[in-house]
């Protein structure tokens, strides 16, 4: 299964298969056997690729990967594929739709007490210097909008909470 | 050593500057107190102050441009002095009256200095008037309806500038005629715009310029010393972001010419505590830009070469006492650099950018004035200056490779930096060779590009292997499938 990596507006496609000594990784155009990572501390490890060994730093904020290596500082996003494809079960999905990362809410497109489906765009948020789309976890009524337009927020906020739809 | 009129010091300032500031203090025996807005509550400055006094207003700024809340604070510190920094109310001659009338030592120069260098145009006359190099130029408000063609006798290619203004703002270079009167109509707006004032001036601009400052120190008794120059070349969009001592531009010669002529023009302006003279230098000849009556942003470098804590020798001349240091007593040692670090991506134009800082780590054996912390929030708030890294080595190609290495070591995750760029300003010939001028970022687009397939593979393969489901959905796969997959390689 393929995993994506956005950097610098670019989709770097990818996955991991496990190998003798760690894992094996597979991009677009080559394998590379054996990569492993070994962790020092919560924020830094050593990164062994193709025989090289590489010290990391790292820090994790939701979807976004923030790396210093060799001198460079790069942050790569993950697109995680379980958010386009949401739990069928209406019960189990969220009444809150959450920032996926950290970000300033660029225009937001519902007003509360809106009835909304599972899907729908709720607000543009821009991150990272890119714009994305939050989407309503599921149908629902738009009970709260906790931001306004031009605020900033914290990875994993509370965006808009939702109520089930009355009957 | 004498005793000091006071013991405690108000800091009315924030970041980077108010950290140094307090230790300097401290090294002093003196007492610390900041002035400080909410947001800046988890900075350096104001854990390591003795005491922090919160102060609030419309915006994180306007509280620290309130001169009522800054002076209450001081009152309550107990604090007999007060240090402005940079910036803020560091070159507002009111302010400095009202310290003054509260009964507060003000630790920098006399309100009339500030005054007089306030203002571009008054200041450039003085100086004039007193035998000193200015750039040829016409001012509009000495005679409004022959303004165009005053303009146009001072000779093309002409800098038209906003008279209140600074930071390059408002700024236009007009190469001849037939652009000049939009580009005034242009710089009015501006002017109007970004300082309330749309007086403007126009002069010669000068090809291939160079940015050199002369540090100068004086005393209330008539003393004044020159620290030697700093070279300010480097900058993007009119903002310094590496700054050096000695400057490569100068021969011992030209040296000992613009530090006479900026204790000159500082002894004629009876100038006391610590102030840097600007001076713009151009195929050989040098000419006065104006004169900064604070300290400077790029103190360190001259700190580093000759030894002198500048905020020290602020607080005994404020405080009264006579320089200690003569002329034949400073005396340069090695070549510094200074590297602006700030929250900004010259990728993509030099946006300020924002974010939470989420690992630190900065390089060892260098000197860092750093205004962040772990775990500390970077807003638009504020200007985007994070910290300064200093270095100090016996030559210029040293000290160069000295701030590479250190640049590259520092770890900043969870906002982005310039520290790429300048990791690869350093790393470049025309940098190295000591020929670039202030339009060099400008002439050399390439240096603010990055190139991201540089290391790739690392950083995807890093990002793979710290992402949880991408391991999980090879972990996943039963080993027999793994084994038949590298059968079929």
């Amino acid at each position: 299964m393929y995993h994506s990596f956005e950097l610098d507006r670019v989709d770097h496609r990818l996955w991991l298969s496990t190998s003798q000594q760690g894992y094996r990784l597979h991009l677009r155009d080559q394998v590379i056997d054996p990569v492993a990572f070994t962790h020092h501390s919560e924020s830094s490890g050593i990164l062994t690729i193709a025989g090289e060994s590489e010290p990391v730093r790292f820090a994790i904020e939701g979807d976004l990967i923030h790396l210093h290596i060799r001198g460079r500082t790069r942050v790569l996003r993950y697109n995680d594929p379980l958010r386009t494809f949401a739990p069928a079960n209406d019960e189990i999905r969220p009444l809150t739709a959450r920032a996926p990362m950290p970000g300033v809410v660029v225009a937001i497109t519902v007003s509360p007490g809106q009835s909304v489906s599972a899907g729908m765009a709720l607000m543009m948020v821009e991150s990272m210097k890119l714009e994305t789309i939050i989407r309503s976890p599921r149908d629902g009524i738009v009970d709260r909008i906790h931001v306004e337009q031009g605020d900033s927020f914290e990875h994993d906020a509370v965006l808009v909470t939702l109520s089930k739809e009355g009957r | 050593m004498h005793t000091l009129p006071f013991d405690t010091v108000l800091i009315a300032n924030r970041g980077e500057i108010a950290a140094r500031i307090i230790k300097t203090l401290r090294n002093l025996g003196l007492r610390s107190a900041i002035a400080y807005h909410e947001v800046d509550a988890l900075t350096p400055a104001v854990s390591m102050a003795d005491l922090a006094i919160p102060i609030s207003g419309r915006t994180p700024v306007a509280s620290y441009l309130d001169f009522a809340q800054i002076i209450a604070a001081a009152r309550k510190a107990g604090a007999g002095a007060l240090h402005p920094g940079y910036g803020l109310l560091s070159e507002n001659a009111e302010f400095a009256k009202a310290v003054i009338e509260a009964g507060i030592t003000f630790i920098g120069p006399a309100p009339e200095a500030i005054e007089l260098m306030g203002d571009k145009i008054r200041a450039r006359n003085f100086v004039q008037r007193n035998g000193f190099p200015v750039v040829p130029c016409a001012i509009e408000e000495d005679e409004p309806t022959t303004f165009v063609s005053r303009a146009q006798a001072v000779g093309f290619p002409l800098l038209v500038k906003p008279s209140a203004g600074g930071g390059g703002k408002g700024m236009r270079i007009v190469r001849d005629l037939s652009a000049l009167e939009a580009a005034i109509e242009q710089a009015r707006s501006e002017a109007c715009r970004y300082f309330g004032d749309g007086r403007l001036y126009v002069e010669r601009y000068l090809e291939i310029p160079r940015h050199i400052e002369v540090q100068v120190l004086g005393d209330a008794f008539g003393n004044l010393v020159h620290l030697f120059e700093r070279e300010c070349s480097v900058q993007r969009r009119f903002q310094k972001i590496i700054e050096e001592t000695p400057s490569p531009a100068l021969s011992p010669e030209l040296r000992k010419r613009i530090c006479e002529a900026a204790v000159g023009i500082a002894r004629a302006a009876q100038y006391q505590n610590a102030g840097t003279v600007e001076f713009i230098l151009s195929e050989g000849a040098f000419y006065f830009l104006e004169m900064n009556t604070r300290l400077q942003v790029e103190h360190p470098v001259t700190e580093m070469i000759t030894g002198v804590d500048l905020i020290a020798e602020q607080v005994y001349a404020a405080a009264g006492r006579e320089l200690s240091l003569s002329q034949s007593d400073i005396v340069p040692n090695g070549h510094a650099i200074e590297l602006r670090l700030y929250a900004e991506a010259p990728e993509r134009g030099y946006v300020p950018t924002t974010g939470k800082v989420l690992l630190l780590e900065f390089p060892d054996g260098v000197r860092i004035d750093s205004g962040v912390m772990q775990g500390q929030h970077i807003t638009p708030a504020f200007d985007p200056m994070l910290a300064k890294i200093i270095v100090h080595a016996p030559s210029r190609i040293e000290a160069a490779l000295k701030a590479h290495r250190a640049v590259r070591e520092l770890v900043l995750l969870g906002c982005e930096t310039n520290a790429n760029l300048l990791a690869r300003i350093l790393a470049d010939e025309t940098f190295l060779g000591g020929q670039f001028h202030t339009g060099y970022l400008e002439e050399n687009p390439h240096l603010a590009a990055d190139n991201f397939a540089t290391g790739l593979c690392a950083f995807l393969a890093s990002a793979a292997l710290l992402t949880r489901p991408v391991r999980a959905s090879a972990d996943a796969v039963p080993e027999l499938h793994a084994t038949l997959g590298s059968w079929r390689n």
